[in-house]
């Protein structure tokens, strides 16, 4: 299952809010797919020191998807 | 933040806060300034009080508040990390200060030591600040124009610094240096390389961010960062060999990249997915209108030189560039800033999410529309107090009020953070 949040509409920090929440719901093999138009760093730190990947992806549009994801190791 | 999370070391909330609390209470002086000498101050920009102002506003306001900001702004937006900030934030923001105090009182009183004493201050202090910064801008595995054009920023201010310590020492040595034209150069260097530059820079990242926008055109963003120092570059030389007539025809170019960057911030404003009119758009669409007029207004004088011979003109352009587009975009985003500054420390204290306030209880939104108003009041009385001298005491008396306000208002952000701090390491201990 993929958990959407459309953050290109909220004003900072709801994404952030939004996808630390969903964190606390993913299951194993289940992703979260973030858009927002900027790259989450600190989001990006507190993923890296808690053991989630997640890939970046820029649209033609300027949207970023992000796809989070628990670490395999 | 989730109780099981781990954050990333970012600066301590007192690196950012100190530069941002000290920023505004410089507005405040300079307004006290123009509203203690009054009368015809502003008849031109050669008075020891109006360089005085200028100074107030440029390294005092503009330097500690935009230093603070890329303190904060560079793990946030860019994933770097400036090393040790705290050591770095205790050297550099003490020699700013008294640097910025030193300059301020070498024009007022027209005392060549303490100009020349500045000037080691202003070195060793942006020196320090400049390595630190872009060894972080460096380190970031980050790419994006926000990263490119922050360098060129940077690059912006050292060489404004340098040029301002020369023209500092000529002035207190008596050098034979050509005065007007350094004077120039050092301007262009300042308002476009280093202040309107990094302006840009955190407006690819945060216009789109806060203000819900479009992004900036990709082409705009690849471009108008390099475009601007090549401008800059160009100017410089033009002034260096005195070439007065091909340097007012640079000076058109330099206006409609100025204007390019102002239009294209409105155009994005106007044509935003969701209105919100919080003081940092209403800040933003004033600063960005200031810098129309500005650009409209330097390039007719550029092509009708008979306009600039009046020495107001120059004062007008000041008015517009340091008040109008500086003084607005800082606010501006001091009004996130700040609160997102609170959030962001908040959450690592081990709370749930729903128990960390929203970052709209940082600042109340009265507080700060009430403050952005008496701001573009401050600023159409400062404007006109160009041309009616008799307006000038009350325009300082509204810019310094204005200030005060903004100062008053960072003041109470630091305020709640501590407060609503308090409350969630109580509520933590007792679970």
């Amino acid at each position: 299952m993929t958990i959407v949040i459309d953050g290109r509409e909220l004003q900072p920090p709801e994404p952030m809010e939004r996808t630390l929440a969903a964190l606390d719901k993913l299951g194993e093999g289940e992703d979260i797919l973030l858009q927002l138009y900027c790259q989450p760093h600190p989001l990006f730190n507190i993923l890296r020191n808690n053991g989630y990947t997640w890939t970046d992806n820029l649209l033609a549009d300027g949207t970023r998807e992000i796809r989070i994801r628990k670490s395999q190791a | 933040m989730h109780p099981n999370l781990s954050f990333e070391q970012a600066p301590p909330i007192s690196v950012p806060y100190r530069f941002l609390l000290a920023a505004p209470w410089f507005g405040v002086l300079a307004g006290i300034l123009l509203a203690w000498v009054g009368g015809d101050v502003l008849g031109s920009r050669w008075t020891p009080e109006a360089l005085a102002l200028v100074h107030l506003i440029a390294v005092g306001f503009m330097l500690q508040a935009m230093s603070g900001a890329m303190f904060q702004f560079i793990p946030v937006a860019v994933g770097g990390n400036v090393s040790r900030p705290l050591l770095v934030a205790n050297v550099v923001q003490p020699l700013l200060l008294v640097a910025a105090l030193l300059l301020v009182a070498g024009f007022l009183f027209g005392a060549p030591a303490l100009l020349s004493a500045a000037v080691p201050l202003f070195l060793v202090g942006v020196g320090v600040f400049a390595v630190v910064v872009l060894l972080a801008l460096w380190r970031t595995p980050a790419t994006g124009m926000t990263i490119w054009t922050m360098r060129l920023a940077l690059a912006g201010l050292v060489v404004t610094v340098l040029l301002g310590s020369l023209l500092a020492e000529a002035l207190a040595r008596g050098l034979a240096l050509p005065l007007i034209p350094l004077t120039n150069i050092h301007l262009a260097w300042g308002l476009g390389a280093w202040a309107l530059m990094l302006v840009a820079a955190v407006s690819y990242f945060v216009v789109p961010m806060f203000q819900l926008t479009h992004p900036y055109p990709l082409w705009f963003a690849r471009g108008f960062g390099p475009f601007l120092m090549l401008l800059v570059l160009i100017w410089s030389g033009l002034w260096l060999r005195e070439d007065t007539s091909l340097a007012q025809a640079s000076g058109v170019l330099l206006a409609t990249a100025c204007a390019a960057f102002g239009g294209i911030t409105l155009w994005l404003q106007y044509t935003r997915r969701r209105k919100i009119d919080d003081a940092t758009s209403l800040n933003f669409r004033v600063a960005m209108i200031a810098l129309l007029v500005f650009a409209v207004s330097a390039a007719l004088m550029a092509v009708q030189p008979q306009w600039a011979e009046d020495p107001r003109a120059t004062v007008w352009l000041g008015m517009l560039a340091f008040p109008g587009v500086f003084v607005s975009t800082i606010s501006g985003m001091t009004y996130k800033i700040t609160p997102f500054l609170n959030w962001l420390h908040l959450q690592r204290l081990g709370a749930p999410i729903a128990a960390v306030p929203n970052m709209k209880k940082m600042i109340p939104a009265e507080a700060m529309t009430g403050q952005f108003r008496l701001h573009v009041l401050a600023l159409g009385l400062l404007l006109a107090a160009v041309w009616l001298p008799a307006l000038t005491r009350p325009a300082g008396l509204a810019f310094a009020v204005s200030c005060a306000w903004l100062g008053v208002n960072v003041i109470r952000a630091l305020q709640n953070y501590r407060r609503f701090r308090d409350q969630i390491r109580a509520s933590v201990l007792h679970h």
